[in-house]
């Protein structure tokens, strides 16, 4: 990893010419991606839907529903159905895994770069900060859409090998056609990776303010712990709407037919909130730090 | 500007205006000032609502539970928080039942009825008699001929125990309504303070139910919709086809309801809001078990039910806010929107 942060970062430096956007975001790209934590990460966020699949064909009925949240009771009904696998195992690992792996990203964006005096390189180079909160956030975005997009597009497989392509039932008992419930599966996806860019702004915001990527991972997980807390205290109702988590039981309404909307488009405008506001702060530290 | 002034100015905004849009979401909706509207009588407001036909709408009811009702084992059915709502505006409707991660539909169209449970993937076919819709209606009909009367019947039945009155209105899923208030006479010993009726001024269709206890100003039990629109709806709403691999049963309407082997045998006493069921079921149902692994009857009310003692002998009372339950260890209950005393008086009776 350090290979190639060292080899890519001071590029820009060395040019001293204007960079495009287009070739920064690419090194950013290749640097993310190059990295093995990356892949392992996104392998493993693979694996969860095969493994469930596999789990609630050959195992059984994941028991009673209730008590774990949206994913686990959507899951009682994914055994059988190939439409509804990736959309609970992206439920389900949105309450954590997901989460984790946005983090991850973030902290590894800007604190990861301070710890190895990597970002000094961005910082001098003539790039506005701006830009260069642009690169970052682009990256962590890809990193995110990524991580849900192997995980749906398993997910399908899965439920296709293990189901075949008919039998695609929503909750409602309607059968749809597989296009129908591929754009369903795709809404799932773009909605769980607009939370994942909310959770990747904040990671990004901590990042900036701080140079130990630990510390931004370990806010934003306890973040999220804390949030999920706080959702079930009843007492607290008046601030379970500025939660980011609280629509995310709202992705089962995908499933449903026809669709409600309005949970889901509450949940998009949240999430937006979030990004404004994270990436304001975010730019506001980027722009004040020395070189 | 210098950068650090930038900064500042970036991060303020950009909080603020993430800040108040997360505040524009958490405001309560429907919380606007009551719209106003011609005034109307209670006599003519229920009139109103009896001619009226549901037109064609699609909606969604909210259902705010707040009865403090203890959590029992196998009443996942009860866990609804919401529903949504079509209406052709004849005789077909399609209601989805909401539970977290799960659905129950039901779809009713002409003469079939179709129940689907997503979590265990079985529909239920019911074929209603052809006739019993037009008998349905013709003996509504008689009865309902004329609204008026039928309004004027109704409200002198409601005025003997209830004071019924139009109060004020009210904005319920961004829409003008009526609030019809029903008010316990002082003579009535009741746990319910009133029920408050939204009834939408211009189709005159019910919007909101709220029932409101003693001592509490929110609504103990509120049924109600949170959005609503008026309009046609797509025909195969009302179509439903059980899915590939569901496990349907066909079930045929009862035209007189069986009487259910241990259905418990009871009457109602007392008259308006302090009637009371009372009745008995076979001791031995206490001790039958719900589940295989859970605990029985018996052992349930241990759990949620409070020990009294009294001139009926001895029994369990559960009470919630909208009402009180009392089984006595011989098998007698009594059940009411009352106070525990109320159905003491009543177990004695008998």
């Amino acid at each position: 990893m350090t290979d190639a942060t060292t080899t890519l970062a001071p590029a820009p430096v060395a040019r001293r010419s204007h960079a495009t956007l287009g070739r920064l975001v690419r090194a950013e790209l290749r640097w993310i991606y190059r990295r093995p934590r990356t892949l392992v990460v996104l392998g493993l966020l693979a694996a969860i839907p095969v493994i469930v699949g596999i789990a609630l064909t050959f195992v059984g009925s994941a028991g009673p529903g209730g008590g774990g949240g949206d994913g686990a009771s959507l899951l009682a009904t994914a055994a059988g159905n190939a439409l509804v696998l990736p959309i609970a195992t992206l439920a389900m690992a949105l309450n954590l895994l997901l989460p984790l792996s946005a983090a991850m990203s973030g902290s590894d964006a800007l604190a990861g770069e301070t710890a190895h005096g990597t970002l000094r390189g961005w910082l001098l180079a003539p790039v506005s900060r701006g830009r260069l909160l642009l690169v970052k956030s682009l990256g962590v975005a890809t990193f995110a859409l990524s991580a849900v997009l192997v995980m749906a597009a398993t997910g399908v497989l899965t439920g296709f090998v293990l189901n075949g392509t008919d039998g695609l039932v929503t909750l409602s008992g309607s059968t749809l056609s597989l296009p129908a419930a591929l754009l369903k599966v795709a809404i799932a996806a773009g909605w769980v990776a607009l939370q994942l860019w909310a959770i990747g702004a904040v990671a990004l915001a901590i990042s900036a303010w701080t140079e130990h990527p630990m510390v931004v991972l370990a806010s934003v997980l306890g973040g999220v712990i804390v949030f999920s807390v706080l959702q079930l205290l009843d007492a607290l109702e008046w601030l379970h709407p500025f939660l980011l988590n609280d629509s995310w039981l709202a992705l089962g309404d995908v499933l449903r037919d026809p669709m409600p909307t309005g949970g889901l488009a509450e949940g998009a405008l949240r999430a937006a909130c979030y990004i404004v506001i994270a990436l304001s702060i975010a730019y506001a530290k980027l722009s004040t730090k020395d070189g | 500007m210098n950068p650090k002034k930038r900064a500042v100015t970036v991060a303020v905004a950009g909080t603020a205006a993430g800040a108040i849009g997360l505040g524009i979401m958490a405001m309560p909706a429907g919380a606007g000032e009551a719209p106003e509207l011609p005034s109307v009588s209670a006599q003519e407001l229920v009139e109103s609502v009896l001619k009226a036909d549901p037109p064609a709408l699609s909606g969604n009811v909210a259902i705010d539970n707040d009865l403090g009702l203890p959590a029992m084992p196998g009443m996942a059915m009860l866990n609804v928080e919401s529903a949504r709502v079509y209406h052709d505006g004849d005789h077909a409707s399609r209601i989805a039942l909401e539970q977290n991660g799960s659905e129950v539909t039901l779809v009713q169209n002409g003469g079939t009825a179709w129940s689907y449970d997503a979590a265990d993937n079985t529909a239920t076919k019911t074929t209603l008699p052809e006739n019993a819709e037009r008998k349905h209606k013709a003996a509504g009909q008689d009865e309902l001929a004329d609204p008026s009367s039928a309004a004027a019947t109704m409200l002198d039945y409601v005025r003997q125990s209830s004071t019924v009155a139009v109060d004020g209105t009210a904005t319920v899923a961004d829409r003008a309504a009526y609030e019809l208030v029903l008010t316990p006479k002082p003579t009535e010993r009741t746990l319910l303070r009133e029920v408050r009726i939204a009834v939408d001024a211009e189709n005159r269709l019910p919007l909101r139910m709220s029932v409101l206890t003693n001592g509490t100003t929110e609504p103990a039990l509120q049924i109600g919709f949170t959005d609503i629109d008026f309009g046609p709806q797509p025909a195969d709403l009302f179509e439903f086809s059980p899915p590939q691999g569901a496990e349907v049963t066909d079930s045929q309407p009862r035209n007189k309801p069986e009487q259910l082997p241990d259905k418990p045998a009871g009457e109602v006493t007392g008259e308006g809001w302090d009637s009371v069921y009372v009745g008995s079921v076979p001791p031995e149902t206490l001790d039958r078990r719900p589940d295989s692994d859970g605990p029985d009857a018996r052992g349930l009310l241990d759990q949620f039910g409070t020990r009294v003692q009294g001139e009926f002998g001895s029994g369990y009372v559960v009470s919630t806010k909208v009402g009180t339950a009392l089984i006595t260890d011989d098998g007698r209950f009594a059940v009411g929107a009352v106070p525990q005393q109320v159905l003491t008086e009543a177990l004695g009776t008998r």
